[in-house]
């Protein structure tokens, strides 16, 4: 416990001294914090429609200005944080475990198992993403489930691809052969030995990809194939926004500035936490 | 010989100025409009270009132009004037029996001779009591006499004065070639197998454009253009954008462009704001078991807020319909009996139906206005206490859901908005609701045989102050079924070049073969 604490702090302290990772980690910070204080810090109600205030400029009564419906944008910009945030840091982590747990049976398991499991992921990754996505939302219909179960499909193979190779290579390992030969289940191996070792990588990629299924989010929104209206998403105030941008143009860009600083946030924070992890890097870094 | 090669700047310039000129001469890649070309945006691609099957839009728009009808209708905006087209000479001859003689000349393509009577009643007899969505408009029709190879008598069996408006000059009215149909099986999909029109089909890039060129064996009146471009864009957002990059000549804009459009009007265009014959409204399928009940779905008619709709969705430029009949006409419904928003109410009849927590799912095309409705509703019924979930469904795929031939889905549809273009006649508007309709047009189930009678005496009745009182019962019993709830006639909104001169029929769709130069 102590060293996983330790190894925190170290990570932390690290990224303060990496500018980028650090602006990273203050804009992941201020989205997190967006998402759970959305009831308090929100202004109105996003779903509240008035008609008559309609396309309203910003004022100080609605920061950012209404959309079509007279809703405050702010708001659903707010409430939208929570819409990205949660289905992509769902559908990342569920996506991360089914890789893991995929991944570690595909290396460890029987060489027949493994062609088995290489062959479904290489035949779901050679699917074009954007058409596998649109197939399974034809199929299963447009939603939030929709979406995470998409995005968990198209995720979780290279995930278990990583994992696999890095299992591959640790377990002809002297301390896993060492295991072995005390009779050692396979189990135990997995869990207490190949799991912590394999993590790590799988953290920084997975870092770096919850911006890839936000804009997958959002652009799937976009298209009305993802979140179902009303729910704020930054997707379809995107869409909203580009159905009236002749006439209020401030939706686009309210709807955009968040899509690319959460991009950037993540991003950044992603590669920070690889230079901080990274054992050969930190090396590099003490000589 | 040398072959050394030299690049300096004088060298460049020519070879640039040759491929320049020579990519000029490609036509697909001329980088202006060619001042005989006329060029449309419509929104969705064509489907079936047999007139006994087509579903309409782009489908009706290119047979204006390929084919023939026996008289066509002049510009929606003055008047509705009919005037000979394929027929030389047309008239009543009695209240059941009209004569025709075709004008000399017409031919059709592919080889197929001359347009004949022989052909006319061929096109018409095999829509008339068909399975064909259009064969309503030869209900009255009893049979075509030929009297000659141009001449005949169309007789019905019932006076019928509508067919004049309904049937004989677009849709249904297009005559096709009795040979070339019979030859490829008696129907056919997207392949014209023999046109007789001012134009002819030339290219079909699905879901991209259409080209329709000059017809050479074209005898009557010619058009001021010698192609015709058809591009299909989806949104109305991207076809202004497009227009404003002059990529077409005439395009409709969505209604919410109007205020933008107005206060920046693109140089050298012109707009065109009309009251169209197109009618929106709310379908509440009554046959799904969550909404069988008679008072869930005045309910549902009670929480509509139908100012709240016209402004969020149309700006306020139109008015709420109190039927399908066009208000402003002489034969439309003075008002609807759910006429003010009631909330309580609303509430009220779903507790006495023992209804909580309901939850439905409202089917809305794409389109920005369409989903403005969608989302207005939803909110509109969240406050009595429904919840709908709304379901953004593309064009192809949307006619689908009600029609029976595709599967059971039309059973069980819940909300649905629709709109359809309407007609000059009020039974063109009425007749979707009729119980043949169900699984067809007819979407929400509504079964009146009372209704049926009157569709029948309105057709064949001829005062007017009769017919008001018909059609406006017939609004009554569907209103009072629950299974609506009317929302407007949308305003038409369209730019167009301003040495342009467009020709919008009744049913909201240009007439590109009338188009003129000015």
């Amino acid at each position: 416990m102590f060293s996983a604490v330790e190894s925190l702090m170290r990570t932390v302290k690290s990224l303060s001294r990496d500018p980028m990772g650090f602006l990273g980690l203050g804009l992941v910070v201020m989205f997190l914090l967006m998402a759970m204080l959305a009831p308090l810090i929100s202004p109105f109600d996003p779903l509240k429609i008035n008609v008559q205030s309609k396309f309203m400029e910003p004022s100080l009564a609605h920061w950012l200005g209404t959309d079509q419906l007279g809703r405050d944008t702010l708001s659903r910009i707010i409430y939208g944080s929570r819409t990205a945030l949660s289905i992509s840091l769902t559908a990342t982590g569920l996506a991360g475990i089914c890789g893991l747990l995929l991944g570690l049976v595909a290396g460890f398991g029987p060489r027949w198992l493994d062609n088995v499991f290489v062959l479904l992921f290489d035949s779901i990754s050679s699917l074009p993403m954007i058409m596998f996505a649109l197939a399974v939302i034809t199929v299963l219909g447009p939603g939030t489930g929709t979406l995470i179960v998409v995005i968990i499909l198209i995720s979780a193979p290279g995930y278990a691809r990583l994992i696999r190779a890095q299992t591959l290579t640790l377990k002809n390992s002297d301390f896993v052969l060492a295991e072995k030969s005390m009779g050692a289940s396979s189990g135990r191996i997995i869990l207490l030995h190949l799991l912590p070792n394999v993590v790590g990588p799988l953290v920084i990629i997975l870092s770096m990809d919850i911006p890839v299924v936000i804009m997958l989010e959002a652009g799937l929104s976009y298209l009305n194939l993802g979140v179902r209206p009303p729910t704020p998403s930054w997707g379809n105030i995107l869409y909203d926004g580009y159905t009236s941008i002749r006439s209020s143009p401030t939706l686009v860009i309210a709807a955009g500035a968040p899509l690319v600083l959460a991009t950037l946030g993540f991003t950044f924070l992603g590669e920070g936490l690889r230079d901080a992890l990274d054992p050969k890097l930190q090396l590099m870094s003490l000589r | 010989m040398n072959t050394q090669w030299k690049t300096n700047r004088r060298e460049l310039l020519k070879l640039a100025g040759g491929t320049l000129a020579g990519l000029m001469t490609v036509p697909n890649m001329a980088w202006s409009a060619d001042g005989d070309t006329l060029r449309l945006r419509i929104d969705a691609d064509l489907q079936v270009l047999d007139p006994k099957s087509m579903i309409g839009g782009l489908d009706e728009i290119i047979l204006r132009c390929t084919q023939i009808s026996l008289i066509r209708f002049g510009d929606t905006r003055e008047g509705n004037k009919t005037m000979n087209w394929g027929a030389e000479k047309i008239e009543w001859t009695s209240p059941l029996t009209i004569a025709f003689t075709l004008r000399d000349g017409l031919k059709w393509t592919n080889g197929f001779g001359p347009v004949t009577a022989e052909d006319v009643k061929f096109s018409y007899e095999r829509i008339a009591g068909s399975d064909s969505a259009w064969a309503y408009q030869f209900e009255k029709l009893d049979h075509v006499e030929v009297i000659d190879a141009r001449s005949g008598i169309i007789h019905l069996k019932q006076p019928f004065k509508p067919i004049w408006v309904i049937s004989l000059p677009y849709y249904g009215g297009h005559i096709v070639c009795k040979a070339a149909v019979e030859k490829v099986g008696g129907s056919y999909t997207t392949e014209l197998p023999a046109q007789c029109g001012p134009f002819l089909f030339d290219k079909w890039e699905q879901n991209q454009k259409i080209t329709l060129i000059a017809n050479p064996d074209w005898n009557g009146e010619k058009s001021d253009f010698s192609k015709i471009e058809i591009y299909i864009v989806q949104d109305d957002q991207a076809a202004q954008l497009a227009y404003e990059a002059d990529a077409f000549d005439f395009t409709r804009l969505a209604v919410s462009a109007a205020k933008q459009v107005k206060a920046a009007m693109p140089k050298g265009a012109k707009l065109i704001e009309a009251q169209s014959t197109r009618y929106a409204w709310l379908t509440i399928n009554m046959n799904s078991p969550q909404l069988s009940d008679l008072r869930v779905r005045q309910a549902i008619q009670y929480a509509y807020d139908g100012d709240a709709v016209l402004q969020g969705a149309y700006d306020g430029l139109t008015v709420r319909a109190a039927g399908v009949v066009q208000p402003g006409t002489n034969f439309a419904r003075e008002k609807n009996h759910i006429a003010t928003r009631d909330v309580e109410k609303a509430k009220a009849l779903l507790a006495e139906a023992g209804i909580k927590d309901l939850k439905l799912n409202l089917v809305a095309l794409t389109d920005s206005t369409t989903q403005t409705i969608a989302q207005i509703i939803q909110s509109n019924l969240g406050e009595a206490g429904i919840t709908v979930e709304i379901q953004p469904t593309e064009d192809a795929a949307y006619w689908a859901l009600g029609d029976k031939t595709k599967g059971d889905a039309y059973k069980t549809l819940e909300l649905v908005l629709m709109n359809f273009a309407g007609g000059i006649d009020p039974t063109e508007n009425l007749l979707w609701f009729r119980p043949d309709q169900i699984g067809i047009y007819n979407w929400s189930f509504f079964d009146s045989k009372e209704f049926e009678d009157l569709y029948q005496q309105g057709l064949v009745e001829q005062d007017d102050a009769k017919r008001k009182t018909i059609f406006n019962r017939m609004e009554d019993l569907m209103e009072d079924s629950g299974c609506f709830i009317f929302i407007c006639f949308e305003p038409y909104l369209a730019i167009h070049d301003d040495n342009l001169q467009p020709v919008i029929l009744a049913d909201g769709h240009p007439n590109p073969t009338m188009f003129k130069k000015v």
